[in-house]
């Protein structure tokens, strides 16, 4: 058998981002690679249907696909030509993908966000599944029930221990997972979908043209930007961004982008010299995309993106800040293309100036009514409008620190894996109409700028001294674990591991208010996954 | 295509039942049950909820029961495929991780993670 599995090219965020800046034009085709590499080991089945042996049986993302190529190569011991692995896994993604709403709930692990607790686990998979890897690993992914059942066995196979584990070893872990849990997924997550067949037959939008875009980075901040998309060869752009971020620096790039499965973007983009990554999803008229950007060397260094095909019509992105207190002034920041400079949030909101316009966004000034009415309002922009947009409030009666649970990794100290950080926002909320927080009608004031500070989290913590050890925070929530490696300083020898809070306090008037997070800093992660 | 495990295997495996004293106290010391729930609580997306002991997060929820520091017991984790998404399985998957590296604790800078291979 061969072993590649100290061999790296490219660093963790490499093989499918990589997709997104190749060509995938080639002179044979998906088939055509299937009968040349693979029927070494798979077979052909005669049914034109399903052609291929444990192949045509499965839909999964480009990353899922990715995630199996590369086993048969590390394990198996497939070789494929790069050029020819590329076409493949566009074919496969293209004809066995899954459908927008297939996808909707778990793009996360897609997008690599960091620090996700995952919600509404299946029952069927929790604690079966869930010990090892995301939830989200089996539920991007629709097979027969007999290729769920095969997955068990491989399962099995490569994890010898798997039934041996905390949590397995108390019960028949293997007859659970079998006739169980494989059936229920055959159930809940077939091969055949009406999802997947009307998305198949629906015909796919071309995404080039101008694109309005907001975002966030945490190291940079909120920016506004178009992004202009030009066709290069089927399903494969070039882009160029232009655009601010919201202390009115500029911000440029270009990059590539491929588009799997007719909606699925994947952008490889250099802004100001920084090499990042888009994992986008575009509805499904090709009007919007939405999606997570990120440093592709430290990939917990991204945010949320938006956007909205503009061309010539005046579009409406976003607005930040999205909260306005009574009787204060306030710049406003409007993300869009093509917008008048006709601003007006209702009564009470009155427009002061407009302190700029270019391509990209529209900078106002603004002041609310001392009496201003308490609520969200509409803005609207000439005939554009979004609705929830700017909330007018009195005061800010709680934070919370998002996100709440979260894990940062040591590293670095020149060792070969860098530092895992956590990056952290404070929003804001009023206590709304019955005056008191915490209750169900209390008024999101969206992001709010924070100080921030860290102290040990429980006893333990304090007795351990790991708020010496475990890392800082910074003036931006950007929270920066310990050096690896062994500390003689510490009781036996403990690495720089830590359990601490992260405090933001939210300045009001006169008032602070604080919110807290809880943090681990914990060890490495000494195995890097596509999708984890 | 599936080749099951020998019974010398088998044997092995059924001895890494034991394999950690805190695992032991623990199995005494708290129900189940109770450990399952502290586990959904904390389990952040990339880390192993299996927790006797865990890897990133004890079964408390905090960092007390791990073997610390996390390199002295580094070489069993991986033997033992305990955290397979976590560090290397030598046992199967990467039977080469590290093996050059004799002393994990002395020569820690030498061990590198797994990459998702591209070409
Ligand atoms: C050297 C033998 C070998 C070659 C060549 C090979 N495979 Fe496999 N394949 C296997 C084995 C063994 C399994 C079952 C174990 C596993 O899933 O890793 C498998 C399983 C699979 C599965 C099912 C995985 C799952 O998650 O259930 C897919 C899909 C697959 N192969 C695709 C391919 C494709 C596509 C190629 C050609 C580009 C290929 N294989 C080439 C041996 C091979
Ligand atoms: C003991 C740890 C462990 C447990 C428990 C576990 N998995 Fe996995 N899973 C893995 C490993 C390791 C891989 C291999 C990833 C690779 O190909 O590199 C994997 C891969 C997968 C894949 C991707 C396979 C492919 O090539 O498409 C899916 C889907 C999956 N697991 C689902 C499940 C389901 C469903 C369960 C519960 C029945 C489960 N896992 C339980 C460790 C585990």
């Amino acid at each position: 058998m061969k072993n590649h599995s100290m061999k790296r090219v490219i660093r963790f965020g490499g093989a499918v981002a990589f997709l997104g800046l190749a060509s995938t034009a080639s002179a044979i085709d998906g088939p055509q690679i299937i009968k040349e590499n693979c029927l070494l080991c798979h077979s052909e089945t005669g049914n034109a249907e399903a052609p291929f042996s444990r192949i045509s049986q499965q839909r999964k993302t480009p990353e899922g696909w990715q995630t199996t190529i590369n086993r048969m190569k590390s394990q198996r011991g497939l070789s494929l030509k790069p050029e020819h692995e590329r076409v493949l896994i566009k074919y496969l993604a293209d004809h066995q993908g899954l459908a927008p709403a297939e996808t909707a709930d778990l793009r996360y692990v897609l997008e690599r966000q960091p620090n996700v607790v995952e919600q509404n686990v299946p029952e069927h998979v929790a604690g079966t599944c869930t010990g090892c890897h995301s939830s989200a690993r089996s539920g991007l992914q629709r097979r027969t029930t007999d290729e769920w059942q095969k997955l068990i066995h491989f399962h099995m196979g490569q994890v010898p221990t798997i039934e041996y584990l905390a949590g397995h070893r108390d019960r028949p872990w293997f007859q659970i997972a079998l006739n169980e849990t494989a059936v229920k997924m055959g159930e809940g997550y077939p091969l055949q979908t009406q999802a997947w067949s009307d998305w198949k037959a629906k015909p796919k939008a071309a995404l080039n043209g101008q694109w309005a875009v907001s975002g966030f980075v945490p190291d940079k901040g909120e920016f506004t930007a178009v992004m202009s998309v030009m066709p290069n060869q089927k399903d494969n752009y070039i882009t160029l961004i232009n655009g601010h971020y919201a202390d009115g620096s500029k911000l440029t790039g270009s990059g590539s982008a491929t588009v799997f499965t007719g909606y699925e973007w994947r952008g490889a983009i250099v802004i100001d010299g920084r090499k990042m990554r888009q994992v986008f999803a575009a509805s499904e008229d090709g009007k919007q995309m939405a999606g997570r950007m990120y440093l592709k060397n430290d990939e917990v260094m991204g945010g949320r993106v938006l956007a909205e095909k503009a061309d010539k019509a005046a579009t409406l992105v976003s607005v930040t800040p999205s909260s306005i207190k009574q009787g204060a002034s306030q710049t406003l920041i409007i993300a869009g293309a093509n917008l008048s400079n006709k601003v007006s949030l209702g009564n009470g909101v009155k427009v002061e100036k407009v302190i700029s316009q270019s391509a990209d966004r529209l900078v106002v000034q603004v002041k609310a009514d001392a009496k201003a009415a308490i609520g969200q309002r509409t803005l609207s922009v000439g005939k554009q409008t979004l609705e929830n947009a700017v909330a007018v409030y009195d005061q800010v009666a709680r934070v919370e620190i998002t996100p709440t649970e979260s894990i940062a990794r040591i590293g670095g100290n020149g060792g070969p894996i860098p530092k895992r950080k956590s990056t952290y926002r404070a929003v804001g909320y009023a206590a709304g109409a019955d005056g008191k927080p915490g209750t169900e009608d209390d008024l999101s004031l969206g992001y709010l700028p924070a100080t921030w500070s860290l102290k040990a989290f429980d006893e333990v913590a304090e007795h351990d001294n790991d708020l010496k050890y475990a890392g800082s925070i910074d003036a931006k929530g950007i929270f920066t674990p310990g050096d690896a490696g062994l500390n003689p300083e510490r009781k036996m020898s403990t690495n720089n591991v830590g359990n601490l809070a992260v405090v933001g306090t939210v300045k009001d008037g006169a008032n602070s208010v604080s919110g807290e997070a809880h943090l681990l800093v914990t060890v490495q992660d000494f195995v890097k996954e596509l999708i984890q | 295509m599936h080749m099951y495990l020998h019974e010398e295997v088998l044997k092995q495996m059924k001895h890494l039942k034991s394999f950690n004293k805190k695992a032991k106290m623990l199995d005494a010391a708290v129900s189940q049950g109770d450990v399952e729930e502290v586990v959904a609580m904390q389990s952040v997306v990339g880390c192993t909820s299996v927790n006797d002991p865990g890897w990133e997060v004890d079964p408390f929820g905090g960092l007390g029961s791990l073997c610390q520091p996390m390199e002295s017991d580094l070489y069993g984790c991986a033997d033992a495929c305990w955290w397979p998404a976590q560090v290397p399985d030598t046992m199967s998957s990467h039977p080469n991780w590290s093996q050059d590296v004799a002393k994990a604790d002395e020569d820690w800078r030498k061990i590198d993670a797994i990459f998702p291979e591209s070409e």
